[in-house]
């Protein structure tokens, strides 16, 4: 930011900045001659203090946790959306056409937007405090530890008319059972994939994929994607147990059966599978459907691989859109998340990224060969059975790194 | 920090004793800047971790700040200790390669060089002008399964102890390549040709003068290689594929996808505490070559 002499930041309510100018003025024009904005807001310290109070008194009083929703209708577009968001994970048009919405181009809006790695990374910037972010896309298990520290704006649907091209069963979820702190942005699941000239079985779920590590890790490469709060869950459901389990017993019994099959992995990773798979050097491999999609085509040529979409139980996982209680512009937020649910800006996006916005009237519109492959419209008789990973409490997130540890240690 | 805030004090104290020293007489408040310094980019957070060490995690994004030594008990727990004592012994034998490769290189250097000392002491380090990272990434190419090494030559180590024992080595080479040359190139060699006139085999010369006067360096260059592989993050996460991991992967761990901080600080200052007992035994060596050494 750039500090001229004459400029003065004040943190004010808008609806102040009128009242602050005329204060200017007046003080200018009482002393006689022209007084650069900081020294004439100096003198008039205790006016400015008056000038503000009742401003002040008034958000406060309608400022209560239970007003945000209605506090916010009819209320004007601020002019900066400031997102956080993954990188790259929105066509680029999506923001053009937002900004020359009548509405959004009449208040002068403009888009900041800055990019996090992992949930990680999202919730360690916002327990910090003092952002001033209006938008981030966190995926489920950091929505609901968001919901439960207190740090997402209840959203107020009637400035989000889009809501109803949403797919009903998508509107509440287990990490927002009332649904009022997310809008979901794009789903997916974890699946995995085989190179079938070397893997004779004909492996249907997870369990099957486990149980030909160790056969198959002397033929070539297998990985399982990382993370404490990926490989504990994921091999906990494949067992028939509940992947948000808090008991002592059925963690046991997972840390054993990983162990068991610890030998037959020979990386665990999540950032370069792709490529390497493409490259034909993973045999074995966990994945996320959009990236194995990516996967399958990348090796059309050989056509050697098949990927498997798990009977029984397996991960899906979301990435929302929420608004923070800090959030300096709930209005423009609430404003970018209704144009995310236009159809027409759900094609585009989905075209994009490649991973299912659950709006049936987009979907359609989708051309045939991406909404009917299974590995990006994954049919709902799989997702059905599938569980949302949560970080439970901070007890059994520990618990899951525990055994996580002890499983890269071998 | 060796600063002697003692000296203003002894000036008021005794006019009769005299010191040895002519060196001018700056008061002590002058160090005050870099004592500010230390104290906010140093011991303030070395203070937060300890704070954070002994508090209580009370739920997400919540701890109570107390005297709670639990987690330093959880830090004993096998596993944790299995992997200290790996990183201890991965470190330990990545100087000891590091020594093994770099001081021929040095002493090669120092010796027979005279046009090319300069362009060789530049070679060694351009590359360590290059990111860690890229560095580290580069080396992931040529260790690859489908590369050249692994198809052409059998070596085919990627995703194991032995890809990080390369990347360790590898990475540390020049900051330990360095000391030692500098601690060559101030030697008299004309005491290794006195050695041999009088009709020591060259081993025994090289072993009895050359290595003795660069012991110093040696020490220095091992030290300082080792503290930090010790600490080491990113080499063992891009290289063993998540098979042998570091302290310091547990304890990023820890941070992030656990949001354990009291675990992690202890963690940390566990594994400063075991690091600390090498840094006195090189104190205790360092001081004792100095005292009969060059």
């Amino acid at each position: 930011m750039t500090d001229r002499r004459d400029h003065l930041n004040i943190l004010a309510p808008r609806e102040t900045k009128p009242k602050l100018d005329q204060l200017h003025r007046d003080i200018v024009r009482a002393v006689g001659h022209p007084l650069s904005r900081r020294s004439a807001l100096g003198i008039g310290g205790l006016a400015l203090l008056s000038a503000c109070g009742s401003t002040s008194t008034g958000t406060g009083a309608t400022g209560s946790s239970s007003a945000t929703a209605d506090a916010l209708s009819g209320k004007p577009l601020g002019d900066h959306l400031e997102i956080y968001n993954w990188s790259q994970y929105d066509d680029p048009s999506t923001y053009k056409k937002f900004m020359a919405l009548p509405d959004v181009a009449k208040a002068g809006l403009k888009i900041n937007e800055t990019y996090y790695s992992s949930n990680d990374e999202l919730l360690a910037k916002l327990n910090a405090g003092g952002t001033t972010y209006d938008i981030i896309a966190p995926s489920q298990n950091a929505v609901a530890q968001l919901i439960e520290t207190d740090k997402l704006l209840e959203m107020d649907d009637a400035l989000i008319p889009n809501k109803k091209n949403l797919d009903p069963k998508f509107l509440k979820a287990s990490y927002d059972p009332t649904g009022k702190f997310h809008v979901i942005k794009d789903y997916g699941v974890t699946m995995f994939f085989y190179n079938h000239t070397i893997v004779t079985e004909k492996p249907q779920t997870m369990l099957d994929f486990y149980n030909l590590l160790n056969k198959y890790v002397s033929k070539g490469r297998t990985n399982l994607l990382d993370g404490a709060e990926e490989v504990v869950p994921i091999a906990l459901m494949a067992n028939g147990m509940d992947a948000n389990t808090d008991s002592q017993d059925d963690f046991n019994q997972v840390s054993d059966f990983l162990m068991s099959i610890r030998k037959g992995v020979t990386t665990i990773t999540s950032s370069s599978y792709i490529d390497d798979a493409i490259a034909g050097k993973i045999i074995l491999g966990q994945g996320w459907n959009g990236d194995v999609r990516r996967i399958v085509q990348g090796r059309k040529k050989q056509g050697d691989i098949t990927a498997v979409l798990c009977q029984e139980k397996s991960e899906i996982w979301s990435d929302n859109w929420c608004i923070p209680k800090t959030a300096p512009d709930p209005v423009a937020a609430h404003a970018w998340i209704n144009w995310l649910l236009t159809p027409s800006t759900a094609v585009t996006e989905m075209e994009y990224h490649n991973y299912p916005i659950p709006i049936p009237s987009a979907l359609s519109q989708l051309p045939t060969d991406l909404s009917s492959d299974p590995l990006f419209n994954v049919p709902a008789k799989y997702t059905d059975d599938y569980q949302y990973i949560l970080n439970v409490s901070p007890q059994v997130v520990q618990d899951r790194t525990k055994i996580y540890t002890q499983f890269k240690a071998g | 920090m060796a600063v002697d805030l003692e000296q203003p004090k002894e000036t008021v104290a005794s006019g009769e004793r005299r010191h040895r020293s002519f060196s001018p007489r700056y008061p002590g408040w002058l160090t005050s800047p870099s004592l500010f310094y230390y104290a906010i980019f140093f011991l303030g957070p070395l203070a937060i971790l300890v704070a954070f060490s002994l508090a209580t995690q009370t739920g997400f994004d919540s701890i109570s700040y107390g005297f709670d030594t639990s987690q330093f008990h959880l830090v004993t727990d096998p596993l944790y200790l299995k992997i200290f004592y790996r990183t201890l012994v991965m470190a330990a034998t990545g100087s000891l390669l590091t020594i093994l490769v770099g001081y021929p290189i040095a002493y090669w250097m120092a010796r027979y060089l005279t046009t090319y000392k300069l362009l060789a002491l530049l070679l060694i380090l351009v590359p360590f002008w290059t990111s860690f990272l890229i560095r580290t990434y580069a080396l992931k190419i040529i260790l690859d399964p489908n590369g050249y090494l692994a198809k052409n030559l059998g070596i085919d180590i990627m995703f194991t102890k032995y890809a990080v024992g390369v990347g360790l080595v590898y990475n540390y080479l020049p900051l330990f390549i360095i000391p030692v040359f500098a601690s060559l190139e101030r030697m008299d060699w004309s005491l290794v040709e006195a050695a041999t006139d009088l009709g020591a085999k060259p081993f025994n010369a090289f072993r009895q003068i050359t290595l003795r006067l660069t012991m110093p360096g040696v020490v220095t260059g091992a030290l300082l290689v080792f503290i930090p592989m010790s600490g080491e993050y990113i080499i063992p996460n891009i290289l063993s594929g998540g098979n042998y991991e570091f302290v310091g992967n547990v304890i990023g761990d820890q941070f992030s996808s656990a949001q354990n901080q009291p675990f992690g600080s202890a963690m940390s200052i566990s594994l400063m505490i075991a690091l600390s007992g090498f840094v006195a035994l090189y104190i205790l060596f360092a001081t004792k070559e100095e005292r009969f050494g060059a």
